[in-house]
């Protein structure tokens, strides 16, 4: 695809994983399609959950059609999307201040909604997951699992530009561009140089997550939607290896998932306002909620080190004045504005959830499909994502924990990471394992353009020390290939400044102690406070 | 067993108090519980670089501008010039040959480039006498395969003041051994290969392939961890060498920490390395005595105990969901109740946390219930009322206030 064009069949807004899982469905089907993203991919609620892939059974009693879609897509991902599944399994624990009848009803829903739940005993359960409270009084085993959202939203973006597809982040949607009651593209500034873009096609897709109610008001259309904040801590190991939820109906902070080498639990649930979606900041309230509850289902939490806590925000869709937002159906929306709103060319895509991305997609995509006369059926849910493709593992023998635990995160794109030289196989970030020869890899092929970006990409800075030593590594080497390490320098300290906000709410024991250590090595010893502030001043 | 003085941690301040006590005679212990914060020094001391905001040229005399409660308001002001040049007195009887003086601030160069104020900097090491680096152009040596050097970040940074950079890259066979595993590849490690003869010389033969007499030379510090390796490469190499500090770990806080540790075992210390302080009796407003986790039936006594634990990074204090405390005799913090006032919003900001640390009288006795344990002193960043971050007086206040409180328990005797 030549990168020059402006003209395109689909434009797709948003790239999370609805927006990539879309645009690899129609580029898959044939279509020229642009991807545009403001910050970086997987930035919104995308990157913001459990990684939790679920099996439905936490809806199967109180939304059925939710509980049904969520387990046909989780049998679809282990086969398509095997390298971002860690099949765990789950539990739903009965503790003896619930209610244990309520297994039952919660059983039948889930055999209803077609999904495995085997009742175990309770000390069964201990056996097959040590961390989980010992003083349970039911359990039952479904088919959770754990998925990693930055490398399935990856390998769909990679898969859709392997495809024909153009993706672009740091990318802002400006306007749209409408001319009798059809939208005809957007105009785009290219946040990183301030250039104004113009792209046009015959179908724009809006799938921006909860910040979509702001695009469709620039085509004067109201989408009613229901910000709702949920928080999250992540824990700085992996305590539990099975997925815990509580056996009630779903409440605060009730689910711990394993996600590779740390845990994460949550949520909480407020409705927000949509003002303040761009800057989710943690409470202590519900710091404090979600150790309460956390430790009730596996006490090791108590005493486990928590890294960071961070939120997203859930892009419902309003139905009712429910205050908690937990009873709106977690189902799929995609609004065709034309007979809808009267607007041509505009389809909005959103509500549903992680889970069903590729539903979501699918039917984002069949509507385009049939807006630009294109006839030619859907095949995401039979064509591995790369990475997933059969004999998944790589048949090269892996030489080191860095090359093994890439392949761990590529699957088989590791093979594209250079491991021939010395530097190519220096470690950068040592908690996680990633070299200098997949942060290029990753640099050069999976638009990092700084150290966010290059954390969901490698996992690099995610482990136990957060970044204290490897974010300044890695940003040197980002200074090397973008040319540039005067931006490099103030992205290290942007990034410094971004996992405090995550440290900030839970600042105290280890957390505390390693903010100190953090503060000695680049305030105190590297003097990054004054690098940065003489370079502004210089501007 | 008894010791005249015990010192519990052996970082810089419990190591400059031991060593400064043992020098007057005195039998003293320091329980160690190992790596220390002097692993993150970058082979400067630092007394007093900043004061609301503004750095200082002249240590010293800013010092009369520094906060009520700062540590230095308690060791006295009038002293800090007189307690600084025993220090590096100190210092230099440790085999630390160190450039610097109290009165005027030289500036080091950081892992990054940047310049900092720095009261004494190791010998070899890049300084320059002002914020603004006098040089026209230097030329950096780049380690093919060795990342804990952000040379990109040196270069822009030395580029900002008007410097013209030149980056040399070499890869000498002689370090292949290491760089074939990827986690070998740090200065400390390198260091002790360079301990060789043979392997010097080849860095050497190297360096001289790609500079010339002319030039400055900087170079990342991944050599002297405990021998002459500076001034032997020096003596085998055309230009002029200036090194900087790596990224930890870093070759010349371990240089420091070793050297002091032999000083003091030298000079006739107990060196308890690996232990921990678990318990200690308080009555009548006495330490009467410890004991420690590998030495549970002995107990240690002492007529003087010298708390030197570090701040929360050492484990001297530490934060829990509702308070600070100090875990080893739960003496008195100088800390905010509340859990929300640890802490600001933005990362590079004077975080209040910093600056918390164990509560003294004005001589540095440790405070219990309000009282001053008349035998135990606080001493070092244990101690609150500062940020070493911020107002860059981090080994100052470790070893002016150790060296305050040996004054103190020799003239007692």
């Amino acid at each position: 695809m030549n990168k020059e064009t402006n003209e395109f069949d689909v434009i797709i807004i948003g790239g999370g994983i609805t927006g990539a899982g879309t645009a690899r469905d129609c580029a898959m089907r044939g279509l020229r399609v642009l991807l545009l993203e403001r910050f970086d991919y997987t930035n919104g609620a995308t990157g913001r959950n459990h990684g939790l892939l679920h099996s439905g059974a936490r809806y199967a009693v109180t939304d059925k059609e939710s509980a049904t879609e969520c387990i046909e897509e989780n049998m679809i991902l282990r086969r398509v999307a095997r390298h971002c599944v860690d099949e765990t399994d789950g539990l739903f624990i009965t503790l003896p201040e619930d209610d244990l009848g309520y297994q039952k009803t919660f059983v039948d829903a889930c055999r209803a909604a077609g999904i495995r739940a085997d009742i175990i005993d309770p000390a069964e359960a201990r056996l097959l997951e040590p961390s989980v409270n010992p003083t349970l009084i039911g359990a039952v085993r479904i088919p959770d699992a754990s998925i990693d959202p930055f490398r399935l939203t990856m390998a769909n973006l990679v898969d859709a530009q392997l495809h024909g597809a153009v993706a672009l982040n740091y990318h802002e949607v400006t306007d749209l561009v409408i001319e009798n009651g059809r939208v005809l593209g957007v105009k785009a500034t290219d946040l990183h140089t301030g250039q104004q873009k113009e792209f046009r096609a015959a179908v724009t897709i809006n799938a921006c997550g909860i910040w979509g109610m702001l695009i469709a008001r620039k085509a004067g259309i109201t989408i009613n939607m229901f910000p709702a904040k949920g928080a999250l801590l992540i824990f700085g190991h992996r305590v539990n290896q099975m997925v815990i939820n509580r056996c009630r109906k779903p409440a605060n902070a009730d689910i711990l998932v394993p996600d590779d080498t740390v845990c994460v639990i949550g949520t909480t649930s407020d409705r927000v306002p949509i003002e303040t979606v761009d800057d989710m900041r943690v409470a202590d309230e519900e710091v404090n909620i979600l150790l309460t509850e956390g430790e009730k289902l596996a006490p090791a939490l108590a005493s486990t080190r928590i890294l960071r806590a961070y939120a997203g925000v859930r892009p419902l869709v309003a139905s009712d004045d429910d205050p908690s937002g937990r009873s709106i159906s977690r189902g799929i929306v995609c609004l065709d504005h034309e007979s809808r709103d009267g607007m041509a060319g505009f389809i909005t895509i959103t509500g549903g959830k992680m889970m069903t991305y590729r539903l979501m997609a699918q039917e984002a995509t069949d509507l385009a499909c049939r807006k630009l006369n294109v006839n030619k059926a859907c095949a995401t849910a039979t064509t591995p994502l790369p990475g997933s493709e059969e004999n998944s593992v790589s048949q090269q023998e892996p030489r080191s924990f860095a090359v093994k635990a890439a392949q761990g995160r590529h699957g088989t794109m590791a093979d594209k990471i250079d491991a021939d030289t010395p530097l190519d196989r220096a470690l950068v970030c040592e908690c996680e394992g990633v070299s200098v020869g997949e942060i290029r890899y990753a640099s050069q092929q999976l638009h990092v353009h700084n150290l966010m970006n290059l954390r969901r990409r490698t996992r690099t800075g995610m482990g136990t020390c957060q970044g204290k030593l490897c974010a300044c590594r890695a940003a040197n080497l980002l200074g090397k290939y973008n040319h540039d390490a005067k931006l490099a320098q103030a992205d290290l300290a942007k990034f410094l400044g971004e996992r405090w906000k995550g440290v900030k709410p839970i600042a105290w024991g280890s957390a505390l102690r390693e903010a100190q250590l953090t503060a000695t090595v680049y305030q105190r010893l590297c003097g990054l406070d004054k690098a940065v502030a003489r370079k502004e001043g210089e501007q | 067993m008894k010791f005249d003085t015990i010192i519990i941690g052996g970082g810089l301040s419990g190591l400059t108090c031991g060593i400064a006590l043992s020098q007057k005679g005195q039998r003293v212990a320091i329980v160690a519980g190992g790596q220390n914060s002097l692993h993150f020094n970058a082979g400067s001391m630092e007394l007093l670089g900043n004061v609301d905001g503004e750095e200082i040229a002249h240590p010293v005399e800013a010092a009369q501008r520094l906060q009520p409660n700062h540590p230095y308001r308690k060791v006295g002001i009038d002293h800090l010039e007189e307690l600084a040049q025993e220090a590096k007195t100190l210092l230099d009887k440790a085999g630390l040959t160190m450039s610097g003086n109290a009165k005027e601030n030289h500036w080091r160069i950081t892992p990054i480039g940047v310049t900092k104020p720095a009261w004494l900097t190791l010998e070899g090491l890049a300084t320059v006498a002002s914020s603004q680096l006098p040089w026209k152009a230097v030329t950096l040596v780049e380690l093919e395969g060795f990342i804990d050097s952000p040379l990109q970040f040196v270069e822009t940074n030395l580029a900002a003041q008007g410097v013209q950079v030149k980056v040399a890259r070499i890869a000498p066979a002689v370090l292949t051994q290491a760089r074939r595993s990827a986690s070998e590849m740090r200065a400390t490690s390198l260091a002790k290969i360079l301990r060789n003869h043979q392997a010097l010389a080849s860095l050497a033969a190297e360096i001289n392939q790609v500079t010339t007499a002319d030039e400055l030379v900087l170079m990342p510090m991944f050599l002297g961890l405990d021998d002459d390796a500076l001034a032997a490469l020096q003596a085998q190499v055309k230009p002029r060498l200036a090194f900087l500090p790596t990224l930890p770990p870093m070759v010349p806080g371990v240089r420091i920490a070793t050297a002091l540790q032999h000083y003091f075992k030298m000079l006739g210390g107990t060196y308890l390395l690996g232990d921990k302080v678990v318990d200690g009796l308080i009555e009548d407003n006495t330490m009467r005595h410890i004991t420690t986790a590998k030495l549970q039936d002995v107990l240690l006594k002492a007529d003087n105990f010298v708390l030197a634990t570090g701040s929360f990074m050492s484990g001297g204090v530490v934060a829990d969901f509702t308070r600070i405390y100090e875990p080893v005799f739960g003496l008195d913090v100088e800390a905010p109740a509340n859990r929300a006032d640890w802490t600001l919003a933005e990362v590079m900001d004077d975080q209040p946390y910093m600056s918390c640390g164990v509560a003294t009288d004005d001589t540095l006795h440790a405070l219990k219930e309000g009282k001053a344990v008349k035998n135990l002193f606080a001493i070092g960043s244990v101690l609150s009322g500062h940020n070493a971050a911020v107002q860059g007086d981090g080994e100052g206040v470790d070893m002016l206030t150790a060296l305050a409180v040996a004054h103190r328990i020799t003239n007692r005797q």
